[in-house]
């Protein structure tokens, strides 16, 4: 009968005491993450045993003799045969043990409600803890010796005398992601490289391999240490380095002395070995801390290397422990046990190992800092693994330490667990976590107790008679299973949060402002600035139009998935609506932009039924009376243009605002009064129409929901309201113009002298006043190739080097943008901080002047080998470029979308003192001063209520929860105030 | 392993009259779908001597049994006193519950009866003939004496790993195609689980 009893001594220099177990040998041992329990495997009465005890009984010697602790915490049967190994997972939820049963199985915590002891069992030993088996896995066809979790729990391998290596994918079980196949002996040990690039296995075929996980395939044979070996193991356990530079095989040879070959990683090297047992190594382990020489008081700090600690045990019964500092072993104990030693498990702490013995015993040894050194702490070991392999096991290993890091104020509990049930809510039925398992179990009840069941349970079960007469009950189902539940989100891995509603949620109010009649602003056809415009043949202007505006649509704008149903059903109603939106948010559905198409074709149609009438859109028309020097694009096709120019030029641009569709209609020379020709504008939407005359040839014309405006051959421009009405005197232009843009109440100029206006007709002020683009147009070939006005009146131009840029009115200066060339959108990586996978980028300017570049350039950081402390900076770079030009371009939604993309990014790095600063610049003052010149908005925004919106992405790292609940009070406060 | 475990049996109506029926209200868990019903038993055993005054009191089919944790109350009419010895009506005996899986038992649960009389008198004096209206049945319900078998769950492609996989010392004794009324008596029942009283 399994009975802690310690056997307690002191031993030089480590302390140490054997737990007594019954007499069946114990293959295995492994300290749970969390350092308060451990699981051994091995023989049982009649079947293999995987038994789960308290950790406290063992350090703690008061604990032991307290009969109200429990030493032994679960004990399973399950097993048909021996445990050979027993391994927790990273993240501390579940247990894998492989057997000679072939099988491996995955154990999880039971939550709920579960039988205190086995039922009928003749030990009346209670099981506190509940263990239950998940899944199985079955894939061997030998006896499975040892199970390895991969760093961050994505893998499960296992090995086997069948001579394979079994990856099995840890997120879904009982998935299997490959074979290993290549030994030709019994496989007996495995270990992951802490980096996660490699797997190393060592088998009877005198042989160490290890694998790459890219591809799975073998990437190096070593053979020569393992020559000499003769007669078998139990197992071979062999480990990798926590710094990940040295592989220690267990069984080796070298001069007929048994050895633990160092294999370097560098060139897998095996010029060093640990020498001195006499008898074949059965298992090394190394110490999962790395560290550094303990500072000696007084003594002048040396910098010290870095090193690491191994522990190594034998056949010959002794346990010999190594600094890779040392030559020789830290200490030797010989004797410990009565049988060979068969594995050892450090604690996290890296203070303790406790090592099983074929005995059946367990002993447990502490080391002091004294005698080990002092431990590196994460932030130390990653900035070692960063330097070494470029790749921050950061992120990560913070996730993982969640579940052991204390949360210490109740508002941050409260986001992880609503974080934990958004996750879990997400997976759908049938899966469920610890926390929701038992709310579940009530909805099976309907509410009921067990005891009101219990009562009545006769009378309301179900008995029915079988075809043969026999009676059948069948069964109350009291509680599902929580088996199954291996998603990304129990192992805390996936980026999660905010998730598509949000997104949803985003776009709702720029949807709806767009959809009140008397806020619509946008001219509907902005992508027809688009230079491939331009190009149609007059008589197929309606047909081109549609099929370049297709493919602008479809090719320059990323469909949406998160739009609001309102919008869609919205759509089916009234295309024109979607139309405007399309063009104004800047992203559409395919689909919809051809049935908006249609409408407008339709239109077209009825009004161009005399031949010479010519529907087209407004720029072409600017073309033709430009100046030979090129501003745009398609100077060529506005060449044409004049040959074969029409007497009469008419053009009909759509104003697609809100329902219904707005036409503008231009007419040029319609008649002669006094010898000077007329030019008539007229204008239909919704029935209702206006005209008005001009006395020079419209040379182009522009409208939005508010305004209309139109440039004539004079240089003139003249600005109407909606209704007709002149809202600015003429406008005297210094050169023709090239592009008019409407945008709510703003209209832009673009002439063709290179400058460039912008004027507020609501205020009857100019926001830009004839500034040049010379200062933006170096270089010979630079030409503009696109143009647009935002909804907040700025100006933006874009170039022919791919180089944009808006003109800020309040820095009165030009600032860039957006640069197709720029290697920092070619490296910066921010996908893990994206919000979904789903909306790639949030709708705006800058998304349409940046468009697929930013893809792009995800892309390639994919494929680049940069350094990642490099891409860390150039990332933050770039995100605080976008910050920036989102700002400028006051564009709030963008500026929000990169702001908590930046945020969370700063989170997941770890950048504390720029999280901070940012923060404290969304709190601004906590109590008011004159003096302080914060403004408690951003483009609209209110900065505190963006804190809002940032503080749940820090809790996502727990590091910052002193800084989120800095902050989260002082908002607190302030709501109050 | 197995894919069923009983994690509860309470003993409904106890003690209770002889004549009354039985009434297990049984808890079980079960890792994943079944695709067919289980099979559970009573077995009363008439006798210690010898298995052929075993009484099957009655079988149901329990199903479907999704994965979860069920429970059930499996009531059987009491013994056919005409089939039980004499001499064995008043005393101790057994009634075992089992249940089988396509056809293979893989749980056993056993407990101990005490049948007596109530009135003083009776007890003082016995008749030779028992009366059996006045014989209480008791039975010890916090002490199940419970075996597991080792079967196979799945189809018949996995049956000879299985086999090769039980330990021969539990299976030997009880092979897992028990037949109805041959159960073993509880003297070899195997000792793990099973202590003396």
């Amino acid at each position: 009968v399994p009975q802690g009893s310690l056997r307690g001594s002191s031993g030089s220099p480590a302390q140490r005491k054997i737990i007594y177990f019954y007499c069946k040998p114990i293959f295995s041992v492994d300290i749970h993450p969390d350092g308060t329990k451990f699981a051994t495997g091995g023989q049982g009465e009649d079947s293999g045993k995987v038994m789960i005890w308290n950790m406290a009984p063992v350090l703690r010697e008061d604990d032991e003799k307290n009969e109200n602790i429990p030493k032994m915490l679960c004990q399973m049967d399950n097993h048909l045969a021996c445990v050979n190994c027993v391994r927790w997972s990273n993240n501390g939820l579940y247990l894998a043990s492989g057997g000679d049963d072939k099988l491996v199985m995955v154990w999880k915590r039971a939550a709920f409600i579960g039988p205190s002891t086995v039922f009928g069992s003749s030990s009346k030993l209670a099981n506190v803890e509940q263990w239950r088996c998940v899944t199985i896995l079955r894939n061997h066809t030998g006896d499975v010796m040892d199970v390895a979790w991969s760093p961050h729990d994505v893998w499960l391998a296992s090995c086997s005398v069948d001579n394979t290596i079994v990856i099995w994918n840890a997120r879904k079980f009982p998935e299997m992601v490959t074979w290993l196949r290549g030994h030709t002996g019994l496989v007996k040990g495995l270990t992951w490289d802490p980096v996660g690039k490699y797997i190393a296995s060592q088998a009877d075929d005198h042989s160490l391999r290890v694998w790459r996980t890219v591809d799975w395939q073998m990437e190096a044979n070593i053979t020569k240490p393992f020559s000499e070996c003769g007669g078998t193991t139990h197992v071979l356990r062999l480990s990798w380095s926590p710094d990940g530079q040295y592989l220690v095989s267990a069984h080796a040879m070298n001069n007929s002395g048994p050895t633990a070959q160092i294999v370097e990683r560098d060139g897998w090297k095996t010029n060093m070995d640990f020498v001195g047992h006499r008898k074949a190594v059965t298992v090394v382990k190394f110490n999962p801390k790395i560290f550094k020489k303990k500072q000696k008081n007084g003594s002048a700090p040396k910098p010290g290397c870095p090193y690491c600690c191994c522990a190594v045990g034998s056949k010959d019964r002794s346990l010999s422990v190594w600094l890779t500092s040392l030559k020789r072993p830290l200490v030797v104990i010989h004797d410990l046990f009565d049988k060979s030693i068969m594995d050892i498990s450090w604690t996290l702490t890296g203070l303790g190992m406790l090592v099983c013995s074929m005995d059946g015993t367990v002993a447990y040894l502490d080391f002091s800092l004294d005698e080990l050194g002092d431990p590196l702490n994460e932030e130390e070991k990653n900035s070692i693994h960063q330097n070494i392999y470029g790749k921050s096991l950061a992120i990560t290993s913070t996730e993982a330490q969640l579940s052991t890091t204390i949360i210490e104020n109740p508002e941050m509990l409260k986001y992880q667990q609503e974080r934990q049930n958004s996750a879990q809510a997400n997976l759908g039925p049938g899966s469920a976590g610890p926390e929701s398992s038992a709310p579940k179990l009530n909805s099976v009840m309907n509410g009921e107790s067990l005891e009101d069941i219990r009562k009545n349970l006769l009378k309301k079960q179900v008995e029915t008679r079988t075809a043969d007469g026999r009676r059948r009950i069948t069964p109350l189902c009291i509680a599902q299973l929580d088996t199954g539940d291996f998603s990304p989100a129990l192992f805390n891995s996936a980026p999660i949060l905010p998730s598509g509603s949000s997104m949803s949620n985003q776009l709702t109010p720029q949807l709806s402002s767009d959809s009140s009649p008397g806020q619509a602003s946008s001219l509907g056809l902005r992508p027809s600035h688009d230079p491939m415009l331009t190009s149609p043949p007059p008589n197929s202007t309606a047909k081109g139009l549609k099929t370049s505006l297709l493919l602008t649509s479809a090719s320059k704008i990323e469909p949406m998935k998160a739009l609001d149903s309102r919008f869609t059903e919205r759509s089916k109603a009234t295309p024109g609506v979607t139309a405007a939106i399309s063009s104004i948010a800047g992203l559409t559905r395919p689909k919809d932009s051809i049935s908006a198409l249609k409408d407008i074709k339709t239109k077209d149609d009825t009004s161009s039924d005399s031949e010479d009438k010519m529907a087209s859109i407004n720029k072409n028309l600017s073309f033709s009376k430009r100046k030979p020097e090129t501003l745009m694009d398609g100077g060529e096709v506005v060449e044409k243009r004049k040959k074969g120019r029409p007497r009469k030029d008419k053009m009909a641009a759509p104003i697609v605002s809100m329902e219904p569709a707005v036409f503008l209609e231009v007419e040029n020379e319609v008649s002669l009064v006094a010898g000077s020709k007329l030019s008539q504008l007229r204008c239909s939407r919704d029935g209702r129409d206006w005209n008005t005359l001009l006395p020079s040839s419209v040379v182009t014309a522009a409208g939005s929901s508010d305004v209309v405006a139109v440039a004539c051959q004079d240089r003139m421009l003249s600005v109407f309201s909606s209704c007709g009405r002149r809202l600015l005197p003429a406008i005297q232009l210094p050169t023709p113009v090239s592009a008019l843009h409407c945008t709510a109440h703003f209209v832009m100029a673009l002439t063709a002298g290179a400058t460039l206006s912008v004027w507020d007709v609501q205020k009857q002020k100019a926001l830009v006043k004839n500034e040049s683009l010379l200062t933006i147009l170096s270089g010979a070939d630079t030409t503009v190739s696109q143009s647009l006005l935002t909804q907040q009146g700025v100006p933006v131009i874009g170039l022919s080097n791919g180089k944009s840029y808006c003109f800020s009115s309040s820095l009165e200066t030009w600032t860039l943008i957006a640069d197709k060339g720029d290697s920092l959108v070619q490296c910066a990586d921010f996908r893990s901080c994206l919000p979904t996978q789903d909306a790639l980028v949030s709708p705006g300017p800058l998304a349409v002047m940046q468009g697929r570049n930013l893809n792009a350039g995800r892309l390639a950081s994919r494929l680049s080998s940069t350094p990642h402390h490099l891409q860390q900076s150039m990332t933050m770079a770039f995100l605080e470029n976008q910050l920036a030009s989102a700002l400028t371009l006051q564009s709030a939604q963008e500026y929000r979308y990169w702001l908590l993309i930046y945020a969370r990014f700063l989170v997941n790095e770890g950048s504390e003192y720029r999280l901070r600063e940012l923060c404290k610049e969304l709190l601004g003052p906590v109590h008011k001063s004159a003096a302080t010149a914060w403004e408690p908005t951003t483009l609209g925004l209110r900065k505190r209520e963006l804190l809002r919106e940032v503080l749940p992405v820090i809790v996502e790292n727990l590091r910052f929860q002193r800084l989120f609940t800095e902050y989260q009070d002082q908002l607190e406060l302030l709501r109050n105030k | 392993m197995a894919k069923v475990q009983v994690l509860n049996v309470a003993v409904l109506d106890n003690p209770s009259p002889f004549g009354n029926p039985f009434q297990f209200e049984i808890t079980f868990e079960c890792m994943e779908d079944l695709p067919e019903d289980l099979e559970w038993k009573i077995i009363y055993v008439g006798s210690a001597e010898s298995e052929e005054y075993d009484q099957v009191l009655d079988s149901v089919l329990v199903g479907p049994v999704p994965a979860g944790r069920h429970m059930f109350v499996f009531q059987a009419d009491a013994p056919n006193t005409g089939l039980i010895p004499e001499s064995d009506a008043v005393g101790v005996t057994v009634v075992l519950i089992t249940c089988t899986y396509r056809g293979q038992e893989f749980i056993r649960i056993g407990y101990y009866v005490n049948n007596e009389y109530t009135e003083p008198e009776l007890r003082e004096n016995p008749p030779i003939k028992p009366d059996y209206t006045q014989l209480q049945r008791n039975i010890l319900a916090s002490n199940p004496r419970v075996t597991r078998f080792h079967i196979n769950w799945e189809g018949s492609a996995e049956r000879m790993e299985d086999c090769e996989n039980v330990d021969p010392t539990s299976n030997s004794k009880v092979p897992p195609s028990c037949l109805p009324g041959k159960a073993p008596p509880l003297g070899i029942l195997p000792d793990n689980s099973m202590d003396c009283l």
